[in-house]
């Protein structure tokens, strides 16, 4: 089977090649039936003729028969015949020639004696003429003088067979004819005889024998069955009769042909309307199943090129007709269709828009970012781009939790699309937002939108019953100048939001070239970082920590410096923000906890060392096993070393936290909680960990003589401390007013400027070797 | 068989004369049937004696048919054909030996015919087609017909070569006849003979 392009053409083809087969097997059975019949048909005529030539056959020898017994009969004759009166014989024979119509009446005496009229019968004919009636053969064919003739007989008794009367009728081309005319059909007979030379025929219409049929004929006689021989040159259908002959060793046949042209005319006909029927039943076939495969393929046909126009992109419906199972098809198609463009819909808004607040995202936005800058590029208009990210969001997430800060966000979004009015806003993420805004010449336009945006997000709004006072920074940039590329004017515009939250946050800076040369600065400074890890720039000082009860340094605070090649001593305050920003605080202070401890191990035992641990350090680094791993290299007693926290490690994860410190104080390592009473601490962090020693903030001690309020905080910090067994270090302290106070307040130990700044290790060294490890002096 | 027959003619020479020897002659059909009626004639090579003449012979017609079907009679004799039917008869022959005519006579009257030519006489009648009878009119002593069994016999029969004729109503040959000759010391001969069937008799339908 060749390959369909289309499933119409091959049912057409396979539908139309079955129903083809079918008829054809039809009309070839019909064909056959047609042949068969009429050959049956021709045999029948043939034969009903050949009966009709029997009965004329039998009719014509009873006459003679009848005639030959009468004239035999007859005593006249007897005597006349049996007394050898030939005159009387003759004129009684020629009598009864006439009115039978015959020319040959004869008699054959009982003695083989041949006499009669037109009776010129040769001597060996005579011979086995008496014999054969002799034998009592009365009827038959003979050929005499060369001329076929059907001979009767009659005994003549006298009383005695004295001989035979015999009469013979020719049968020639004018008895033939008159056979033929005799028949139905168009007939061609002879009598074809074999008198010991072969066949011949010896009268008829047949015109000379073909002997080549002789086998067929005589095979067909006995069987009386039709067979086909040549007649002048043609096909006939013939049928052979075979004729009883007068004497025993000749043979002769009545042969009827029908010429098979004449025969056959009518089957000829039949076949021919059933050829033109089988060809028009065909093309009908052919056309109706044509017709039929288009129908059953047509919705086919237009789901498929549905289904490709669907491919292409092309929103399209498939027309829905009937119940059957194409229709069910093509319904579930359409449904498809729906359900496509529903999906790429969602898609579209899922890859272009922030799902919580519904907001473009930043992928919409680049795009609307480059799109404004292909619209305004030299065209000498300017846009602003505000970038927005609300104030202290990480704290109201994690104080009131996920669900209250996505409220937030989404009410946030709704208030900066409402301040933007129709400007475009974007969430880039977390508590990120952007407005693109298209500005004329009017620069102030940038300014009022700005404001609007601050005040309107500023409304005080109510989350779980807490209420809350939102605000965001702003920092803006200004295209082209502040950038020629979206990401160029982003960077400015973060570079201004950076500003603004150093501002003090709920405000909005622009974008100013400092900015980026302060971000140069930044970046310098942490590829300078990663260097001075390598190169070994860090060096740890010293700060002493004084015992008030015992009047002795007891501990050290280590104090990172780091030594740049070019810059010089970098204070701590310029680089450890960049190095927690980066992450480089981690592997810095890993080592700065191990050169403490290597440090303190060779001092005093009764001297501890305190080191700095940042929040980063707290949920990034593996701090535990850095501290573990220092104090097993330094062989430093654990409870020497004391590890000093912010209170902003309790800001991320505060359980691992809380671990953490649990682990640290298991391991025997002293934690002091640094800075206390600055940022946004609470009590509720002195209930949940037993801290060793809490810091107060040098702001308290600075202003310790010349606030109230100072002076009572400290007091309260230390009131506080020792009712919960903790020990209170006062950081900066200066003068001795301050000292005499903190004392008086019931304050453990105090570090400051009054009593040694920060020292190298080696003055350190020089120190516990000077003997002044206990400093009376200032005491 | 043969043998028997053998017997039967050493049996019968014993009382034949001198220069005399009896024969036997049998007359049977192609399937070895006997064949009766069939008139046997010896003619010595020293020429027929002839039979006794004279005779009284009658042949009569009774119940439609002629009685008897077969007679031998010497030449010279005289034949009466008594009609013993109610119907009449027209009895006729055509034979050479002697053709004659008695035409329509009635019951009980009788004809008479002298035969005065040796032959075979077919008797007919004219209106009954069904009635046939033979009068052989012989001119040798030795004539006899062979009986049920098909044999003839003759007890004096010549010793001398001598011509054998058998003739029988319905002998399928052109003459009618058959014959063999003899050898001096013959004492039997056989003849095969082919018959026609008997002409067929017609209803009687009066």
């Amino acid at each position: 089977m060749p390959a369909f392009r289309s499933l119409s053409a091959r049912l057409t083809a396979q539908f139309a090649l079955l129903f083809a087969a079918a008829m054809l097997v039809v009309s070839a059975a019909l064909s056959t039936l047609i042949s068969g019949s009429a050959a049956q048909q021709v045999e029948s005529q043939l034969q009903s003729s050949g009966a009709v030539y029997d009965r004329l056959w039998q009719q014509r020898s009873r006459e003679l028969q009848n005639a030959a017994q009468l004239l035999a009969r007859d005593f006249g004759f007897r005597a006349a015949v049996a007394t050898g009166d030939t005159a009387t014989v003759q004129s009684a024979l020629g009598n009864a020639a006439a009115r039978l119509r015959v020319r040959t009446a004869f008699i054959v005496g009982a003695d083989g004696q041949v006499w009669g009229i037109d009776s010129a019968v040769p001597a060996p004919q005579a011979a086995s003429l008496w014999t054969s009636l002799d034998e009592g053969r009365l009827t038959g064919v003979s050929v005499i003088s060369g001329r076929p003739r059907q001979l009767v007989a009659a005994p003549i008794m006298a009383p005695t067979l004295i001989g035979w009367v015999l009469f013979a009728s020719d049968l020639d081309s004018k008895e033939m004819r008159g056979l033929e005319s005799l028949s139905a059909i168009p007939l061609q007979a002879a009598v074809i005889v074999d008198d010991h030379d072969g066949w011949a025929e010896a009268s008829g219409s047949l015109s000379a024998l073909d002997q080549r049929d002789v086998p067929v004929i005589e095979s067909h006689v006995a069987q009386a069955a039709a067979f086909e021989m040549n007649v002048r040159g043609q096909r006939a259908i013939a049928l052979a009769k075979p004729l009883p002959t007068f004497s025993s060793g000749d043979k002769a046949m009545l042969l009827l042909a029908y010429p098979k042209a004449e025969a056959m005319a009518d089957e000829r006909k039949l076949q021919w309307a059933l050829a033109l029927l089988t060809l028009l039943g065909l093309s009908l076939v052919a056309l109706a199943t044509w017709r039929a495969a288009g129908r059953i393929t047509q919705p086919l046909a237009r789901l498929d090129d549905a289904a490709g126009r669907l491919a292409s992109g092309e929103p399209v419906q498939v027309q829905v007709r009937g119940t059957d199972e194409l229709a069910r098809l093509a319904s579930s198609f359409n449904d498809m269709v729906g359900r496509i463009a529903e999906r790429e819909q969602r898609i579209t808004q899922l890859a272009f828009n922030d799902v919580l607040t519904e907001l473009p995202n930043r992928t919409m936005f680049q795009q609307q970012l480059d799109h404004l800058f292909r619209a305004f590029e030299g065209g000498g208009g300017i846009f602003a781009l505000h970038c927005l990210d609300l104030d202290q969001f990480k704290v109201i997430n994690d104080t009131l939790g996920h669900p209250a800060g996505d409220t937030l966000l989404i009410e946030a979004s709704r208030r900066v699309r409402q301040a933007a009015g129709g400007h475009f806003v974007a969430r880039l993420g977390g508590d990120e937002f952007i407005v693109l805004q298209s500005v004329g010449d009017d620069r102030q336009a940038i300014d009022r939108l700005a404001r609007e945006i601050l005040d309107t997000v500023s409304q005080p709004l109510t989350i779980d019953g807490n209420e809350l006072v939102p605000s965001t920074s702003i920092g803006i940039a200004i295209a082209p100048q502040d950038g020629s590329d979206g990401e160029a004017l982003l960077r400015s515009a973060d570079l201004a939001l950076y500003r603004a939250k150093e501002a003090g946050r709920g405000t909005f800076a622009f974008f100013e070239e400092s900015l980026n040369e302060r971000a140069q600065e930044r970046r310098q400074l942490e590829t300078d970082l990663r260097l001075a890890i390598e190169r070994g720039e860090f060096e740890l000082h010293y700060q002493p920590l004084f015992d008030l009860e015992q009047n002795c340094i007891c501990s050290f605070e280590a104090l990172i410096r780091w030594n740049h090649p070019t810059r010089g001593m970098i204070q701590p305050g310029e680089f450890v923000p960049v190095a927690e920003d980066t992450g480089l605080i981690v592997p810095i202070g890993a080592w700065a906890v191990r050169e403490a401890c290597a440090r303190a191990a060779s001092w005093p035992q009764n001297i501890r060392v305190a080191v700095n641990v940042s929040a980063v350090q707290f949920h990034r680094g593996a701090l535990h096993e850095t501290i573990l791993a220092a104090l097993a290299a330094s062989r430093l007693e654990p409870s020497r070393l004391e590890v000093e926290i912010t209170e902003s490690v309790f800001l991320e994860g505060g359980e691992t936290t809380l671990k953490l410190l649990h682990s640290l104080r298991s391991l025997g390592v002293r934690v002091a909680l640094d800075d206390f009473g600055t940022g946004y601490s609470s009590l509720s962090y002195l209930q949940s960990f037993p801290f060793d020693k809490l810091k107060i903030d040098r702001s308290f001690i600075q202003n310790l003589l010349t606030r109230d309020g100072a002076t009572a905080i400290v007091h309260a910090i230390t009131e506080l401390a020792n009712a919960l067994g903790i020990e209170t270090t006062a950081e900066g302290v200066e003068e001795t007013a301050q000292l005499e106070e903190l004392r008086a307040h019931g304050c453990s130990s105090v570090q400051g400027y009054l009593f040694a700044e920060p020292m190298t290790a080696g003055d350190v060294d020089q120190l516990f070797k000077d003997g002044a490890a206990t400093v009376q002096n200032v005491a | 068989m043969v043998r028997g027959l053998i017997a039967l003619a050493a049996g019968l020479s014993l009382a034949a004369p001198l220069g005399a020897a009896p024969l036997v002659v049998r007359v049977v059909d192609p399937a070895g049937k006997p064949v009766r009626d069939a008139v046997v004639t010896l003619y010595p090579a020293s020429g027929a004696r002839a039979p006794r003449s004279g005779g009284r012979f009658v042949v009569a017609q009774k119940n439609l048919q002629f009685q008897p079907f077969l007679t031998i009679v010497p030449v010279g004799a005289d034949v009466s054909f008594p009609n013993l039917d109610p119907t009449k008869h027209h009895v006729y022959s055509f034979s050479p030996a002697k053709r004659f005519e008695l035409k329509l006579f009635a019951k009980d009257q009788s004809r008479t015919v002298h035969f005065d030519k040796a032959g075979v006489v077919a008797l007919g009648c004219n209106i009954h087609d069904q009635m046939s009878a033979f009068v052989v009119v012989s001119d040798s002593a030795w004539t006899a017909r062979t009986n049920g069994q098909g044999f003839a016999s003759f007890g004096d029969a010549p010793n001398a070569a001598e011509r054998v004729v058998v003739w029988h109503p319905y002998l399928r040959t052109p003459s009618g006849t058959m014959q063999q000759a003899l050898g001096p010391a013959q004492r039997t001969a056989t003849f095969v003979v082919r018959l026609r069937a008997p002409p067929p008799t017609m209803a009687m339908d009066y």
